[in-house]
């Protein structure tokens, strides 16, 4: 049996090598690629169910590579990022890519944000969200948490709502703020940490060490399942 | 310059021109007393006053007026040839002629200091101008200095000059010193010798003064906007290498991360030659990791100068063979061919491999993994030549010599990562042991990196011993 079809786009040959390894052992079938051309090809031709792209490539940027596979698929990316490329991830994110781990990084953790990927595809049609003790009511615009209503702002809910319709994915700065307050704030990320500070009073319960609402230092937020 | 000119030699030239004159006019008198009232020529004794005035101001034009009435009176006045007039009012002509004589020449002597103040306005502003300008323009001031001491040596009407700045030193038995001073600074001293009066004035003193301080202070801030100039680019430098060393550092433990979690993480099904892979990737990556730490030392080591070559007698194919084995699986796309003739070489082994392995590793790693990678060793002059060849995107004619800086990499590579300080040790090595290392483009593309190294003396003599 083979599982999902996994592109791993890396100028690194050893880098490649053992993820192909690893990925394989893990039911994974695994196509490569080590520049950004081969990539694109590879990406059309055998139609990958996901794409783990390396941001420094020979010929041009993951970020462009991102870019170009968003104006045709929306089959999850994930970004292999260093520390330095901080800005080149999250410009990455806002092109389109799903998600990013850091180098050098633990096969486990991969494993997970790849399945945490391929199991997003597809938008949620249901109704009403269950994150852990969270109840979100798309609906009737109602949270639960443990059964106890929640009194939420709307700029509150349109956040919440957004956030946990994207479970588990990382949402950038510039994304949250353009589908809550709209594309003229999206450099406004001020607003976003002091909504997202007074949603977490409000929903977790510890907002110092928060469980649902996640920072991803410099990227954005996410929010989970504990 | 006349106040160069000894005085006694001026003040006899002055006598000569008053009496010469005093002469000329008494003269054209006598020639017209025929066809004019004498007493009206007495004014024209004026034309004698007036150039001695001129030249040499009252002390001359005073006795000139009292010595032309005294000659008019003798020669022309009646009684002649006495100084007793027959008419009173000839004595109150005289008197008024004398009193012209006086103011006019006072006139003209005043007329004269203020042309030759103008003069010297006129030349201390073009002296400045000039200063000006030759400080803007020119290198440091104090390359400038000499040419302006001969300025305003020239001006001030000095034989010489002397600035020196910032110091109050005193000066010496036949000079004296102006302090330069621009408001309440003290700039620095002009010397001008004693045997001159100079014509230093206290304006032109403190205009130069103002425009060397200004001088001084361009100086000052261009040398230390230059040394934070030379700070930002070591800080850029070193900002370059963390960022580079980290990459490099991080490729090669993302791999072995990579292949250790593979190994260990239970829920993977690896078959043996899975579990092979990933052990050959820890290996490769490992030997990766020391070749930089290797890199890392050998280039502080010679930044540090403490590189000194352990010279001994090898030959090539040791040293090749050895550059091989260090870079691993990798040098099987490395295609060697070396002469048969080739002398030994004397060097250090372990530098000379240094070089050979940085230059392989690049070859390899700016070509495509199918490409071959050459090696090829002949003799040249006095030395051997070796040239490794790839055919990878060559390198910009502009990057050939700034690629062998540390930390520099090529442009035509693209994105490709690394720290650069391979090519910084090649060179650095190559240089310790008295060879070379120069980059050729290759044909149609590609490129040639070629060492050169001094054949050992054909005797075997030890080099230098």
């Amino acid at each position: 049996m083979s599982g999902p079809r996994v592109l791993v786009v890396d100028d690194e040959p050893q880098i490649v090598r053992a993820l192909q390894t690893t990925l394989r052992g893990a039911g994974y079938e695994v196509e490569t690629a080590s520049t950004g051309r081969e990539a694109l090809t590879h990406a059309a031709v055998r139609t990958p169910e996901a794409v783990i792209l390396d941001l420094v490539l020979p010929d041009k940027s993951g970020v462009d590579v991102c870019r170009e596979l968003r104006d045709w698929t929306q089959i999850p990316i994930l970004i292999l990022s260093a520390v330095g490329e901080e800005r080149q991830k999250v410009a990455a994110l806002d092109a389109g890519a799903d998600d990013y781990v850091t180098k050098p990084f633990g096969i486990e953790e991969l494993l997970a944000r790849l399945r945490a990927a391929l199991r997003r595809t597809g938008p949620v049609g249901e109704p009403v969200l269950e994150i852990g003790e969270l109840r979100i009511d798309l609906d009737k615009r109602e949270v639960l948490r443990d059964g106890e209503r929640i009194q939420l702002t709307p700029h509150e809910f349109a956040l919440l709502r957004l956030l946990g319709v994207n479970e588990g994915k990382l949402l950038t700065h510039r994304m949250i703020l353009r589908d809550v307050w709209g594309p003229a704030y999206q450099a406004e990320s001020h607003y976003l940490h002091v909504y997202v500070s007074q949603l977490r009073r409000k929903i977790e319960r510890d907002p110092t060490r928060p469980r649902y609402l996640l920072t991803e230092p410099g990227a954005g937020y996410r929010l989970v399942a504990p | 310059m006349d106040a160069a000119a000894p005085s006694l030699q001026r003040f006899m030239a002055r006598v000569t021109v008053s009496a010469a004159a005093l002469a000329l006019v008494t003269g054209a008198i006598y020639v017209l007393q025929t066809v004019a009232p004498i007493l009206s020529l007495g004014v024209l004794y004026v034309f004698a006053v007036l150039p001695v005035a001129i030249i040499g101001g009252l002390p001359y034009a005073l006795p000139v007026a009292v010595a032309s009435m005294l000659a008019f009176n003798w020669l022309f006045l009646p009684p002649k040839y006495t100084f007793e007039l027959r008419e009173s009012e000839n004595w109150v002509a005289l008197a008024v002629y004398l009193a012209t004589a006086v103011v006019v020449s006072e006139l003209a002597a005043r007329s004269r200091r203020r042309a030759a103040e103008a003069e010297q306005r006129a030349r201390e502003a073009a002296l400045l101008a000039e200063v000006a300008g030759v400080l803007l323009e020119g290198s440091s001031v104090q390359a400038e200095l000499a040419g302006i001491e001969l300025r305003v040596a020239s001006v001030l009407g000095a034989s010489g000059a002397t600035i020196k700045l910032e110091t109050e030193q005193p000066p010496d038995a036949e000079e004296s010193a102006y302090d330069l001073r621009a408001g309440d600074r003290f700039i620095g001293r002009l010397f001008l010798p004693d045997e001159t009066r100079a014509r230093s004035s206290a304006r032109v003193l403190g205009a130069l003064a103002s425009l060397l301080a200004v001088a001084v202070d361009r100086e000052r801030l261009a040398r230390t906007a230059l040394e934070a100039e030379a700070l930002r680019r070591s800080d850029e430098a070193k900002t370059a290498l963390l960022r580079a060393v980290s990459h490099d550092l991080r490729s090669p433990l993302t791999a072995i991360r990579a292949a250790t979690d593979g190994l260990t993480t239970a829920s993977l099904a690896l078959d043996e030659a899975d579990r092979a892979a990933l052990l050959a990737t820890i290996d490769a990556e490992s030997k990766r990791l020391e070749r930089l730490v290797g890199n890392l030392l050998d280039l502080s080591r010679l930044e540090a100068g403490a590189a000194t070559p352990q010279r001994e007698l090898w030959t090539l194919e040791d040293l090749v063979g050895r550059a091989l084995a260090d870079l691993g699986a990798a040098a099987e796309r490395v295609s060697v061919s070396i002469a048969d003739d080739l002398p030994p070489i004397r060097v250090d082994g372990t530098q000379i491999e240094r070089v050979l392995v940085n230059l392989l590793d690049n070859a390899l790693k700016y070509s495509a993994p199918a490409d071959p990678v050459g090696l090829s060793a002949e003799r040249g002059d006095g030395a051997v030549l070796v040239r490794i060849v790839d055919l990878g995107p060559g390198v910009d004619e502009d990057d050939r010599e700034r690629l062998f800086e540390p930390f520099e990499r090529g442009t035509a590579g693209g994105a490709s990562p690394g720290a650069g300080l391979g090519l910084a040790i090649v060179r650095g090595f190559a240089r310790a042991n008295d060879g070379s290392v120069w980059l050729e483009p290759g044909h149609p593309y590609g490129t040639s990196f070629v060492v050169s190294l001094p054949s050992a003396t054909p005797h075997g003599a030890p080099v230098g011993a």
